[in-house]
């Protein structure tokens, strides 16, 4: 008996040795029980972009390493030209650039074929994006040209590998439809290989990637759902690239790991509260500005931890294209938000309803938040709920105060768009997260998006944020950022300061120094 | 016999049935929109709306169910909502990973828990009883995933004999490596039930006539437990391991997340998660089927165990 348990140890220490060929494969954990659709038009969760933008590009793309829209380079396009009022782009299409599994050249035709898909409702999670969109044609083989109906603010960063700017193959989408989300073909640095549910992603190295061949022969996308067997998985060997937790505590642990290197990246999400304006009590500004000056940020980010959370500086991340870097955000002071809710008519205080999410980043935020607010008399009733009805009941207005936290596209325009124009109103046929239902910087919003002087842009950006942050229709809390920890050996090839698809770009000159 | 299947065949079927109708109808009560949830939160309305029109959302609950109910019947339980793949393949992707997770842990239960339970029924009050029923007692209260994160620390980081991802396949090596731990996660949670319940079965059957007219014929202590005892103790042994052999699939999802294995737990829960509505019905058939047929050989078993069960 004791042999055989002998025997049987040994046999799986043996085959629990780590292969020494790993250096050109990349393991990589990400936080996900399994992927959902492959299709980059449709693939809004981090798990899924965070892997198709691997596989995927743009007419333009962010200088890896980077989120800001000022990095943008050519990608696809090898240049381009505007008119002067920005309404019309015309694109020189990169020659010799090969779709993957043999679907042959990427052309102009590809291109347009590809902005189409994006823009329609039917095929794509991001049509809103290419509303403005009025044609999007193939001039000849290698020419692009677009046209808009209006100037849109920072239209090339919607070029980019990112979201509804993820170049497909026509070919391979007109062939396979619905089932291009199971096999999809794209033109980047990896293709795809394999899939097996609830295990992994396979893609393989593009030896015809116009950049060149990758270092890197193949990536292992390991889904692993729970937080704890990542970073064991991480620590056996068995993964090299992992997907962190935005928590103080994790970074600190995993920095304390030998060959470790914790990145810790932009986009931040920006955690905000928005008072429904219109419902009582919080129709009285006194109220709203009762709060805002409960919230204390420096004691939030003291509670996150600063590794991982900064104070929030607008109603707009910062960093964004746009953002008012100092905006005049209301300052803790608990006197002045009790004499504010006093003068409203609730000397002894009110008690306001919150539904919210149990996902665990997010509650102990809300329960933070309860817990300054009841220093000013403001009672926080907070219903929890798992995370798809959170997102159902919000919708459907249901919820006096919303504590959301997300990270947008870079431009103000964006968010301050979704979160707080009258069009983006939550019950209504154009909804978007407009839970405040504040319209008074509409005629700002509106007018930035087509003033083509960038600095009169800016100042109608912050003029909006201004006045939405006064009216107390958004309180920003804390700026999130993401966290990712991979082995020293690995070398990205470029500086890591951001990824807008929120993982780490990996590139063809990424490799393993070992 | 021959009636007795019959009838259980006719019960599974109006079973089903009910699972099905309450299934559908219990994901749509339940808040949470599958277009919203597929296509995120930057999704605008326009395109929500054509997603739910697409899927077939839109159309009357009862056209929907009808359509369903037709689709079951002809054996089509329709594609995922979020992957687009087919329900039935991508269940049947999952499934043997979760019959074998559940049968190893079964037979670990077994092969522990039963000699543990006669053991200590036959020593009862002596310090391997109060052993056994404390080893028990700690097996049901200890949390899976607790004991998961700790067979993990201990034998794939500390000892590095057995890999943190449990999802290997190709050679009996592989096998062997990832379903030991899984399995016995699961497996002594198993072993504690049935060491209770073969424990007092064995008690109540030691203190029978015919054992101590065994005894006084001078037959082996050796035989009259095994041989005598623990066959007349069976029933309630076989009773608790094919209901919990309905449960341990349903409870392998934490096992499944911790070991990061692929099975049926974390099927349901994504689909739940992501209001993957044709998923869920499809899930919950099989899983209501597996029941079903777990206990139809539990009652099969009880004739194999007692010949004096006749199954009418």
């Amino acid at each position: 008996m004791r042999r055989t348990v002998c025997a049987l140890a040994a046999l799986a220490a043996l085959s629990a040795a780590p292969a020494l060929a790993q250096q050109k494969t990349l393991n990589v954990g990400m936080a996900t029980a399994d992927v959902g659709k492959l299709d980059p038009h449709l693939a809004a969760g981090t798990p899924d972009k965070g892997l198709l933008h691997w596989v995927f590009t743009g007419l333009v793309r962010f200088k890896p390493g980077t989120s800001s829209p000022e990095f943008l380079e050519p990608e696809i396009a090898e240049s381009w030209t505007v008119n002067p009022t920005a309404t019309e782009f015309t694109f020189k299409i990169r020659p010799g650039v090969q779709c993957h599994h043999g679907y042959g050249e990427f052309t102009a035709e590809d291109a347009a074929y590809s902005i189409k898909r994006a823009g329609s409702k039917e095929t794509s999670a991001f049509s809103a994006d290419f509303a403005s969109v009025a044609e999007a044609v193939a001039v000849d083989k290698s020419t692009l040209r677009i046209k808009l109906k209006n100037p849109v603010p920072g239209f090339l960063g919607y070029l980019a590998n990112y979201h509804g700017g993820n170049m497909v193959c026509m070919k391979a989408a007109e062939e396979m439809k619905d089932g291009f989300g199971k096999k999809p073909v794209g033109t980047g640095p990896f293709e795809f290989a394999e899939y097996q549910p609830q295990q992994y992603v396979k893609l393989k190295a593009n030896a015809k990637y116009f950049r060149g061949k990758p270092a890197l022969d193949e990536i292992v996308y390991r889904f692993i759902p729970s937080d704890a067997t990542r970073d064991l998985a991480y620590q056996s060997g068995e993964v090299d690239l992992i997907y962190g937790k935005q928590d103080q505590t994790w970074v600190q642990r995993m920095k304390a790991l030998p060959n470790t290197v914790v990145g810790v990246m932009e986009p931040a999400e920006l955690s905000s509260l928005y008072l429904n304006t219109k419902v009582k009590p919080l129709d009285d500004i006194r109220v709203r500005q009762a709060i805002a000056y409960a919230i204390d940020r420096a004691q939030l980010v003291a509670f996150k931890g600063a590794l991982v959370v900064r104070p929030s500086v607008s109603i707009v991340p910062s960093g964004y294209l746009g953002t008012d870097e100092k905006a005049p955000q209301y300052p803790l002071d608990i006197a002045k938000a009790k004499a504010l809710l006093a003068e409203a008519g609730y000397p002894n205080g009110i008690t306001v309803k919150t539904i919210h999410t149990t996902l665990p980043g997010m509650q102990t935020t809300i329960e933070a938040v309860q817990a300054q607010l009841k220093k000013a008399g403001i009672n926080l009733d907070i219903e929890l709920v798992e995370h798809a009805t959170f997102h159902a009941k919000i919708r459907e207005d249901l919820s006096p105060i919303v504590h959301y936290a997300a990270a947008r596209f870079p431009v103000a325009d964006v968010y301050l768009t979704q979160f707080f124009h009258s069009r983006s109103q939550v019950k209504t046929p154009t909804a978007v997260t407009n839970f405040t239902h504040c319209n008074q910087a509409d005629a700002e919003i509106e007018a930035a998006r087509i003033e083509p002087d960038l600095a009169k842009q800016k100042a109608l950006w912050a003029t909006a944020q201004q006045k939405l942050i006064k009216d107390v229709c958004g309180i920003g809390l804390f700026e999130q950022l993401q966290v990712w920890a991979w082995r020293d050996s690995l070398d990205l090839g470029y500086e890591l300061k951001g990824a807008l698809n929120l993982s780490i770009p990996i590139t063809e000159k990424t490799r393993f120094t070992k | 016999m021959i009636s007795f299947l019959i009838r259980r065949a006719a019960f599974a079927l109006v079973t089903l049935f009910t699972v099905l109708t309450l299934v559908f109808l219990l994901v749509r009560i339940v808040p949470g929109d599958p277009a919203q949830v597929i296509l995120g939160d930057l999704a605008s309305q326009e395109a929500i709306a054509a997603l739910r029109t697409r899927l077939g959302l839109d159309r009357p609950v009862f056209e929907q169910y009808v359509t369903f109910l037709g689709g079951a019947l002809r054996g089509d339980w329709g594609v995922s909502m979020v992957t687009g793949r087919p329900v039935i393949e991508e269940v049947l992707k999952v499934l043997p990973w979760t019959i074998e997770l559940t049968l190893v842990s079964l037979v670990i239960g077994c092969v522990v828990g039963i000699p543990l339970g006669v053991w200590a029924a036959t020593n009862r009050n002596r310090v391997i009883d109060y052993a056994a029923r404390m080893g028990s007692l700690m097996g049901l209260s200890f949390p899976p995933f607790v004991s998961a994160i700790l067979l993990l620390l201990g034998f794939a980081i500390m000892l590095r004999w057995f890999p943190v991802i449990s999802a290997r396949t190709g050679s009996v090596g592989a096998w062997f490596q990832s379903i030991t731990l899984p399995a016995i996660n699961l497996g002594l949670i198993t072993a504690a039930y049935i060491t209770r319940v073969t424990r007092s079965a064995m008690l109540e059957v030691l203190s029978e006539d015919y054992v101590r007219t065994a005894k006084a014929k001078g037959v082996p202590w050796r035989a009259v437990v095994w041989r005598h005892g623990l066959r007349n103790a069976l029933i309630p042994v076989i009773t608790i391991v094919g209901l919990y052999l309905g449960i341990l699939i349903g409870n392998s999802v934490l096992t499944e997340i911790v070991f990061s294995r692929p099975g049926l737990g974390k099927l349901i829960v994504g689909a739940l998660n992501q209001r993957d509505y044709t998923m869920l019905q499809g899930m919950m058939v099989i899983y209501t089927l597996v029941v079903v047929l777990v206990n139809l050989a539990t009652d099969l078993a009880y004739g194999v165990a007692d010949p004096r069960v006749k199954l009418t």
